[in-house]
């Protein structure tokens, strides 16, 4: 399998008030074309920033970061933010939609910072993906929480990334509508697109094929 | 999308904040296009009236401020400057010179201080000097106790030909000879009466409040300045219409410097309104401006974004600002008139114009980029996992 993402002996300091976190110590993690990952652990283990650090968001202190092989050296805001469009989906547990935008035009707001042209078939077919054709039309407001979600996975998948880091996108969902969800997460995956979870959800991991534990910023397991 | 279409939408959201904010650059922008409109409106109507309409080149008066001695009278009084009437006659001599009109001005308020009417002597000299001065009705000073009304007094006083009016400061009758068309100058709300007539009700026979000269050659107006104040004493100052125009634009100054602060103090609360809105904004979408970049967005973007939303509440109230100032303009030019000091031009004082509206939306718009500076630049600089770990 391509390697799409590789962190080397990454580790991570930042300051918080007057304390420095240590939040990442000498980890290393490969994320290949149609890897099912979950990252688990308590809070304050590290996950978020470990996804931030392979999601292009946040710079390593210290160890080197792959992308497709090419080394990122804390390159520039401008190189970052094309690998992120054109790589890697993001969805967050708080959906981040955009009130006033209608679901249609919350999925494709990604675009409008690429500079690709909408194109409606495409935005259609996402929205069948996730089973919200019908609410096209609707705005955030009138969709459900599981509903929501399933419309930040559609958004993240508009640029046709070869990645989509989750990070606990169950968190604010039922059981049902998190059953629902990850579903969606594992059609994606058969498709071929790489998905890395951060959950705090067993039964969410133990679908994944490939579990990191992480503890103290270390890999556990 | 655009990113216009996601800026309009991001305003949607807070509505009623961006509606007064909007409100403040209304504000703003419909003060200064009202003073604006005001200020060239004056300026115009005192040059027309004082230097386009009358065909006066010159104006011989007593040493000292022609102009002060002009608001006395309009104040309703007797100014204390007077020229002694000799001075026609050398007027008239001096090569150059087509016409010279003495002339007696004074004013009457009423005792109950409701009312001024001003007078105005004058030979049959203004003829020649003022070509705008017509008789549509009636005719010449029949004797020494007939007036000639100006079109609005006359429509004020409901008064025709052959009437008789009752002066009760002067305690004096007069009979209406003529009245004059309407010019829209103050001459509308003069009543002119006969110079010797004029001098003798005043006690100031021999002496007048000014001599006002017509040149036979305009271009020869310095010149013809020049030789007037050498045959004449230097107690006294030959003054051009244009000067005298300026002049009395000198005295509105304060006015105006007055009419400026205040749309400095509207642009000033205007632009900390939008800085505050913004950065409220910028503040309150935090982790959206972080879940933005992490889809992609650059510094750029979001400084756009930012300052787009900015730039559409200030265009919007600019817009509604020129156009309530547009609405306002004729009201604030009536106001003007009943509070101003000294030369009050009978026209309107009000000029609203297309160029007026377009600078006042522009600066509107400019004040609008500059206050989105700061917000968008926060916003620019928001570090997505920084946010997205602390909030």
């Amino acid at each position: 399998m391509n390697k799409l993402i590789s962190l080397e002996n990454v580790s991570k300091r930042y300051r918080r008030g007057s304390e420095e976190v240590h939040a990442l110590d000498g980890v290393s993690l490969d994320i290949a074309e149609g890897d099912l990952i979950a990252i688990c652990g308590p809070s304050g283990s590290g996950k978020t920033t470990l996804l931030n650090i392979a999601g292009c968001m946040d710079h390593a202190s210290r160890g080197v970061v792959r992308i497709r092989g090419e080394a990122l050296d804390h390159g520039g805001e401008r190189r970052l933010a094309e690998i992120r469009q054109s790589l890697i989906g993001f969805v967050f547990q708080q959906f981040f939609l955009i009130p006033t935008l209608t679901v249609e035009e919350n999925v494709e707001l990604p675009l409008l910072f690429s500079h690709h042209k909408a194109d409606p078939q495409r935005t259609s077919a996402l929205l069948e993906r996730v089973g919200l054709a019908h609410r096209r039309r609707h705005l955030p407001g009138q969709l459900s929480g599981g509903e929501m979600q399933r419309v930040a996975v559609a958004r993240s998948l508009i640029n046709e990334p070869k990645v989509v880091l989750a990070d606990e996108p169950t968190g604010n969902l039922d059981s049902r509508n998190s059953a629902a969800v990850v579903e969606l997460f594992e059609s994606l995956n058969r498709t071929g697109i790489a998905v890395v979870l951060v959950t705090h959800n067993p039964d969410l991991a133990a679908r994944c094929r490939k579990v990191v534990h992480l503890e103290d910023g270390k890999v556990v397991a | 999308m655009k990113l216009l279409r996601l800026a309009v939408n991001n305003i949607r959201r807070t509505p009623m904040r961006a509606m007064l904010t909007g409100a403040s650059v209304l504000i703003a922008a419909a003060t200064l296009s009202v003073v604006l409109a005001l200020d060239r409106g004056y300026a115009g109507a005192v040059r027309s009236e004082l230097v386009d309409k009358t065909g006066v080149h010159l104006y011989i008066t007593k040493e000292n401020c022609p102009i002060e001695a002009a608001s006395v009278v309009a104040q309703g009084g007797l100014s204390p400057l007077y020229v002694e009437q000799s001075l026609v006659a050398v007027a008239e001599s001096t090569e150059g010179v087509a016409a010279a009109l003495p002339f007696q001005l004074f004013a009457e308020t009423t005792t109950d201080g409701s009312r001024t009417d001003i007078f105005m002597g004058i030979t049959d000299a203004i003829r020649n000097v003022r070509p705008d001065w017509v008789i549509e009705k009636g005719g010449w000073f029949e004797d020494g106790d007939s007036v000639i009304l100006g079109a609005q007094i006359a429509q004020i006083e409901l008064a025709k030909v052959g009437d008789r009016l009752y002066s009760e400061k002067l305690d004096k009758e007069f009979k209406v000879a003529g009245i004059l068309r309407k010019s829209y100058s103050q001459d509308d709300g003069i009543i002119f009466l006969p110079l010797a007539t004029a001098q003798r009700l005043v006690k100031r026979e021999g002496r007048l409040s000014a001599i006002a000269v017509k040149l036979n050659d305009v271009g020869r107006m310095q010149e013809v300045t020049t030789q007037l104040r050498g045959r004449i004493s230097q107690d006294y100052s030959v003054i051009g219409a244009k000067e005298l125009s300026e002049g009395v634009l000198g005295f509105f100054a304060a006015t105006r410097m007055i009419m400026f602060v205040m749309v400095g103090v509207a642009f000033g609360v205007s632009v900390f309104g939008i800085v505050n809105t913004m950065l409220m904004v910028v503040m309150e979408r935090r982790r959206e401006i972080a879940y933005l970049k992490c889809v992609g967005a650059r510094r750029a973007d979001v400084l756009r974004l930012i300052t787009l939303e900015t730039l559409v509440i200030c265009l919007l109230g600019g817009i509604g600002g020129i156009l309530a100032g547009a609405a306002v303009t004729p009201m604030a030019g009536t106001l003007l008139r009943g509070t101003l000091v000294g030369y009050v031009p009978a026209g309107s004082i009000a000029s609203p114009s297309a160029d007026i509206a377009l600078l006042s939306l522009s600066v509107a718009v400019v004040a609008g980029v500059v206050c989105a500076l700061y917000p968008a630049w926060k916003a620019a600089s928001i570090v997505p996992m920084e946010v997205l770990r602390n909030e």
